[in-house]
């Protein structure tokens, strides 16, 4: 009986021990949603960008589809922008997810690596939408939504 | 008395733990592969919970469900909660997907034989209307369709007063959702309809409810952090309970096959309908979780009592622990009373009468693994004996569980 937890720890050590987060320099300004400025879309309040992001409900105002991205899990952008946004924690935000995942209601958004490759997949979406630092939005998109540090 | 001996229990958590080994080695190798969310892609994914359970008493058995045949008693065991799923997703098209979930857990014949639990294709005609065709979970309550993902959810398992009722968790057949905004907030409804799938352990023998229709519906409203959904849903039985062998022995005294067959007539099942409703109500925001839902099930057969049933949940998180509290209760009630004999006891089966008070906390211990320990207290009648197994004759009513247990996501 006493073989349960050790064994079962030592099974589960590829994923206990899986890759902590990047040594990145973190977003100390401000987040701000982006969509693409070919899309038509100049404004989202919060829980329109909220019903985007989990997969609840994701046709804008003028009945255009948000085409939305999401950074890997091991990025500390993303922490920020969940809890900037839900007050949420990652652990909750992936909580979410596996109940959708499992239950076969929605598969996880597309996932990106880096801010840069989230721009990318903004610019090459017609209607993208996904989370960039503040300071690094040009004309190229329209900030929908703020998140405040 | 057949219970699990010791070295057949062991024997369980090594085999279970050889399976979990392997199959993480296999979903190790696989996530190393490349997954995006690319049209045409396949992805493989899955969950699992590593379990502990025990009470204080061995005058009966704590089961998690109506599933499972024998249950926790003062001896720890990993088959209450223990669980591994796999499951596969193929997206053909922007339009349509196929998904397999295959689970492995204890279950009716005492065997940790794996089901499939989902297998459907998704049709989406337009990004609000989404379709299913074929195995899918019930959502005759909500949550009840991610009951078997402990990690999805703050407690160790969903209360049992609340879910043990729904002996249900597959159907055949297929289901459609719609979502319609409402401002910035959103109704979504759904409705499904099915064939049941399913095994029910007895005494000594298998009540297949196989076979049987089963269709419902629902209507959401989210609200920011709140969400409210009111369901309803029924299922039409179209077999009996497996009694008759036990039947006779039920009774003490001489019976003739005239009245046996009256008494069963009596309880009969084939053919009748029970219906469910409930009403959920969750607030989810920051560190706060909160979660109220209340039901009422009208069975449609004698051999059930009809009941209410509801639980109360609120969590607080600080940093990567949450603890939780919270209460759940189930009150059996409308007994259609005979004199016919054997019916009293038939009927007593499906009594309860019961609250628990759940105390516990979740660990967020590293990314898409959560440690959990909990405390149930139940308090209830010692008539209240659903659904435990093998309750002993003057048990008084109180049963203490406690749990421990590993969720993990991959």
């Amino acid at each position: 009986m006493r073989r349960l937890p050790f064994s079962a720890l030592v099974a589960l050590l590829p994923l206990v021990a899986a890759p902590s987060a990047l040594a990145q320099s973190s977003a100390t300004g401000g987040l701000a949603v982006v969509v693409n400025a070919r899309c038509g879309v100049a404004v989202l309040t919060r829980n329109e960008v909220v019903n985007i992001f989990f997969g609840r409900y994701r046709l804008f105002f003028n009945g255009r589809e948000a085409q939305p991205a999401d950074l890997e899990d091991s990025h500390p952008m993303r922490s920020q922008f969940y809890r900037r946004l839900v007050g949420k924690d990652i652990s909750e935000i992936n909580a979410y997810w596996s109940r959708q995942i499992f239950s076969g209601r929605m598969r996880a958004l597309p996932k990106v690596a880096t801010p840069e490759e989230m721009t990318q997949w903004i610019v090459a979406n017609p209607c993208g939408i996904g989370f960039v630092e503040q300071a690094k939005v040009d004309a190229r998109f329209n900030i929908v939504f703020e998140l405040a540090p | 008395m057949a219970y699990l001996s010791f070295p057949r229990f062991s024997a369980y958590l090594h085999r279970l733990v050889v399976r979990l080994g392997l199959v993480l080695a296999v979903a190790g190798a696989a996530l190393s592969l490349p997954a995006r969310g690319e049209p045409g892609d396949f992805t493989i994914g899955g969950f699992g919970t590593v379990g502990m359970a025990r009470t204080n008493t061995n005058d009966v058995e704590f089961v998690r469900d109506l599933s499972q045949p024998r249950g926790a008693r003062k001896r720890w065991t990993g088959n209450v909660d223990s669980i591994l799923g796999l499951q596969a997703n193929w997206r053909i098209n922007s339009e349509f997907a196929a998904v397999v979930q295959g689970v492995s857990r204890y279950r009716y014949d005492r065997s940790y034989t794996p089901e499939i639990a989902w297998a459907y294709l998704k049709v989406d005609p337009s990004p609000t209307l989404s379709m299913r065709f074929g195995r899918l979970g019930t959502e005759f309550f909500m949550l009840a369709d991610s009951r078997l993902v402990g990690y999805s959810y703050l407690p160790v398992r969903p209360p049992g007063d609340y879910f043990w009722s729904l002996p249900f968790s597959s159907i055949n057949g297929a289901d459609a959702a719609l979502t319609v905004p409402l401002a910035d907030n959103t109704l979504r409804g759904k409705i499904y309809y099915g064939i049941a799938d399913g095994k029910i352990p007895l005494e000594d023998e298998q009540w297949n409810i196989g076979g049987s229709p089963m269709m419902g519906a629902y209507l959401e409203y989210q609200a920011g952090p709140w969400l409210l959904r009111g369901s309803y849903a029924n299922i039409r039985f179209n077999s009996n309970l497996p009694i008759l062998q036990n039947f006779y022995s039920l009774v003490p005294h001489y019976l003739t096959a005239d009245q046996a067959r009256t008494s069963l007539d009596y309880l009969r099942v084939d053919g009748t309908r029970s219906h469910y409703y409930s009403l959920g109500l969750v607030y989810d925001n920051g560190p706060w979780q909160f979660q109220l839902m209340l039901n009422s099930i009208d069975q449609g057969s004698r051999a059930f009592a009809d009941s209410y049933a509801g639980y109360a949940l609120a969590g607080y998180r600080i940093g990567s622990v949450t603890p939780y509290l919270g209460y759940s209760w189930v009150r059996s009630r409308n007994y259609s009373p005979s004199s016919l004999p054997g019916v009293t006891q038939v009927q007593a089966d499906s009594f309860s009468r019961q609250g628990t008070t759940i105390v516990g906390a979740r660990w967020d211990v590293a990314r898409n693994v959560a440690l959990k320990a909990q405390w149930d207290a139940i308090r209830g009648d010692s008539a209240s004996i659903f659904p435990f197994r093998r309750e002993r004759p003057g048990w008084d009513g109180r049963v203490d569980v406690f749990s421990l247990t590993m969720d993990f996501v991959f």
